[in-house]
């Protein structure tokens, strides 16, 4: 046996210099230091809100659904509103997680996480307006196919069995989607915390060590759940949106509702993504990370989905006028100029009409104008919803069924409610996980610095 | 037997110095990566992922429960709605795509957990905190008398430092 030479083990059993952290973990991590007052004082407003409803939802069970602004013809009322607002929250996450990945799109990876957290809460926080729109929550079960003793089965021909189906797949699907990502980023907060944290994230992590054979399943995880949640994310607001188009209610019925939807939902999403995304980087100093570059990206989509839904809004009228159909033509005439014409205008100004300025590369990199469009198309978007819901059903074809919504207290309270719900998700989140994908960030630096390139 | 921990700070480095052992015979080796890097995986596991199997099965598995399910259900009790026919294959499509998507996402991780061997809580006796940083490792199981020539190997492929790992 040939010894090493002898200055080679010298230099073997020398200790390892300690390797100074890096960067990326260090500005990232960072977000999840401390409390501040402010933060609590956020934090203690969404949860004010989110008790609020609460309250107010038990009490909408102890007394019935009378409570809520129902009154014939109109059943699905702001509950369905905020429940389809929120599905359309959603989209954004699964959009630049998937679809920007699969066009290896790199700038997505400053947004991607928070995107991803965004879609989970924003699932979670839809669901419970199933729940609350049904009134009967105890019986909210029946919707599930589950053997039982009257051999009865659900209905598979409803949409909305199909939308059952799409939002639990979707639920699912974006948990897992989140969950796979932040792996290796949690393995990195475990080598950096002590305490309940390093606890926390040593379970989480399931001890990743970033092995060939780890990162190997990993990447190709990422992108068969990416592969499977393209078609998923597309299909989901098609599905909410023919639980009214299946139905022969004028201004539902139209076969543009699909991709209408659709559009409708991712602009809604990077809507939501701005307006959280922008306070955040702000407050957490985040601007080498999160750049005006990622923003400007986001503000060409919003203008992209801001064009589609527009040209959905002029197509929805000109198939009312060039159908010859009374019902819907009254129906959109109704929609200007009837007793929720004002629902409407603000929804064209603030979807259509607000994003063009986005034309202008001032106003895509001018931060301050994009955090108000985005909360103007956030507000926009809402009452497309209520337009189209309330509007639909409160002009059907016999004047029987003719009537005006007005929303109650206890639904207002409940729909406020939803916000503070989903905040106080996103605010634990902040603290709690890495806002960033860490190593995705890495990925981009590392390989920058190799080829002797800046970030 | 002694186990050699090289310190890299590119993936190219260590994917040529991995490729390398791997020629000259030394298939016992670990890397660690702070980000994905294909090249570095390939060069130990040139194989495509068996994650591609789980999901795989998780798809049919859900294409054929969706189908199964909502005609095996409507012909159970059957109820005439709308004069459609109870196995009204378009809309049970929507149901068999939903699942097909469910099972095979669920799936996929089960097959990053069988594949990827996680959770795996034993942590490896090189690993530390700096390869969470922006350091690669490479560790290398070997006889006493290859320690002199694979510590050369490495140091030719741009390892910042190479020490022996404690047993």
């Amino acid at each position: 046996m040939t010894p090493p030479p002898a200055e080679s083990v010298a230099a073997l059993i020398r200790p390892a210099p300690v390797a100074r952290d890096s960067q990326v973990n260090r500005d990232l991590l960072r977000v999840m230091d401390g409390v501040s007052l402010g933060y609590f004082a956020v934090l203690a407003l969404a949860l004010g809100f989110m008790f609020a409803a609460g309250g107010v939802w038990i009490y909408q069970v102890y007394r019935g659904l009378g409570i809520a602004g129902y009154a014939h013809p109109i059943f699905w009322g702001a509950y369905i509103v905020t429940f389809v607002f929120w599905v359309g929250i959603a989209h954004a996450g699964t959009l630049i997680s998937a679809i920007l990945y699969l066009f290896r799109a790199k700038w997505r990876n400053a947004i991607n996480r928070s995107a991803e957290a965004m879609t989970v809460f924003a699932v979670l926080t839809a669901a419970q307006f199933l729940g609350i729109h049904v009134g009967r929550i105890w019986k909210s079960y029946f919707i599930l196919p589950y053997p039982n003793q009257r051999a009865l089965w659900v209905n598979f021909k409803s949409p909305l069995l199909w939308d059952t189906f799409a939002i639990t797949t979707y639920a699912t699907i974006s948990i897992i989607f989140f969950y796979v990502g932040l792996i290796p980023d949690l393995a990195i907060a475990r080598d950096r915390s002590t305490g309940w944290r390093r606890a926390l994230y040593t379970v989480l992590s399931l001890g990743w060590q970033g092995t060939a054979r780890q990162w190997k399943s990993h990447n190709r995880t990422v992108l068969h759940l990416s592969g499977l949640a393209t078609p998923l994310v597309l299909s989901v607001h098609s599905v909410v949106s023919w639980d009214f188009a299946m139905s022969i209610v004028p201004g539902w019925h139209a076969t543009i509702f699909a991709p209408y939807f659709v559009a409708g939902a991712i602009f809604s999403g990077f809507a939501m993504v701005l307006t959280m995304m922008i306070p955040v980087r702000r407050i957490y100093g985040l601007e080498h990370i999160i750049t005006d570059y990622h923003f400007e990206n986001m503000s060409r989509f919003l203008l992209l989905t801001s064009l589609i839904v527009g040209y959905a809004y002029g197509a929805e009228y000109f198939m009312a006028w060039y159908s010859g159909v009374e019902a819907e033509q009254s129906s959109f005439w109704l929609r200007a100029f009837g007793p929720y014409w004002i629902s409407t205008w603000v929804m064209i100004s603030c979807n259509a009409i607000f994003p063009q300025i986005l034309w202008f590369k001032k106003a895509r990199t001018h931060v301050p104008t994009l955090f108000v469009l985005s909360v103007l198309i956030n507000i926009g978007m809402w009452f497309e919803r209520y337009v189209i819901i309330i509007g639909g059903l409160s002009r059907e074809y016999d004047p029987a069924v003719w009537g005006v919504y007005t929303p109650s207290w206890p639904e207002l309270i409940i729909v406020a409610g939803s916000f503070g719900f989903f905040c106080q998700f996103f605010l634990m989140f902040l603290k709690v996980f890495p806002v960033v994908a860490i190593a995705e960030v890495k990925e981009i630096e590392i390989h920058a610095r190799a080829h002797g390139g800046g970030h | 037997m002694p186990q050699l921990l090289g310190v890299f700070t590119e993936p190219a480095h260590i994917a040529a110095a991995a490729r390398r052992l791997r020629d000259r015979g030394f298939t016992d080796l670990e890397t660690f990566s702070p980000a994905p890097f294909a090249e570095v995986d390939d060069a130990l596991l040139p194989k495509p992922s068996g994650v591609r199997g789980w999901t795989l099965a998780g798809g049919l598995a859900g294409v054929v429960t969706g189908y199964a399910m909502t005609i095996w259900m409507a012909n159970n009790w059957q109820i005439m709605l709308g004069g459609k026919p109870f196995s009204s294959i378009p809309p049970y499509t929507i149901i068999a795509f939903e699942l097909t998507i469910l099972f095979g996402g669920v799936m996929t991780l089960v097959g990053l957990l069988v594949v990827g061997r996680l959770p795996s809580f034993r942590a490896h006796k090189a690993y530390s905190a700096r390869f969470s940083a922006e350091d690669f490792g490479l560790v290398v199981r070997c006889r006493e008398r290859d320690v002199a020539e694979i510590d050369g190997l490495m140091r030719e492929h741009h390892a910042t430092e190479v020490s022996l790992v404690e047993a």
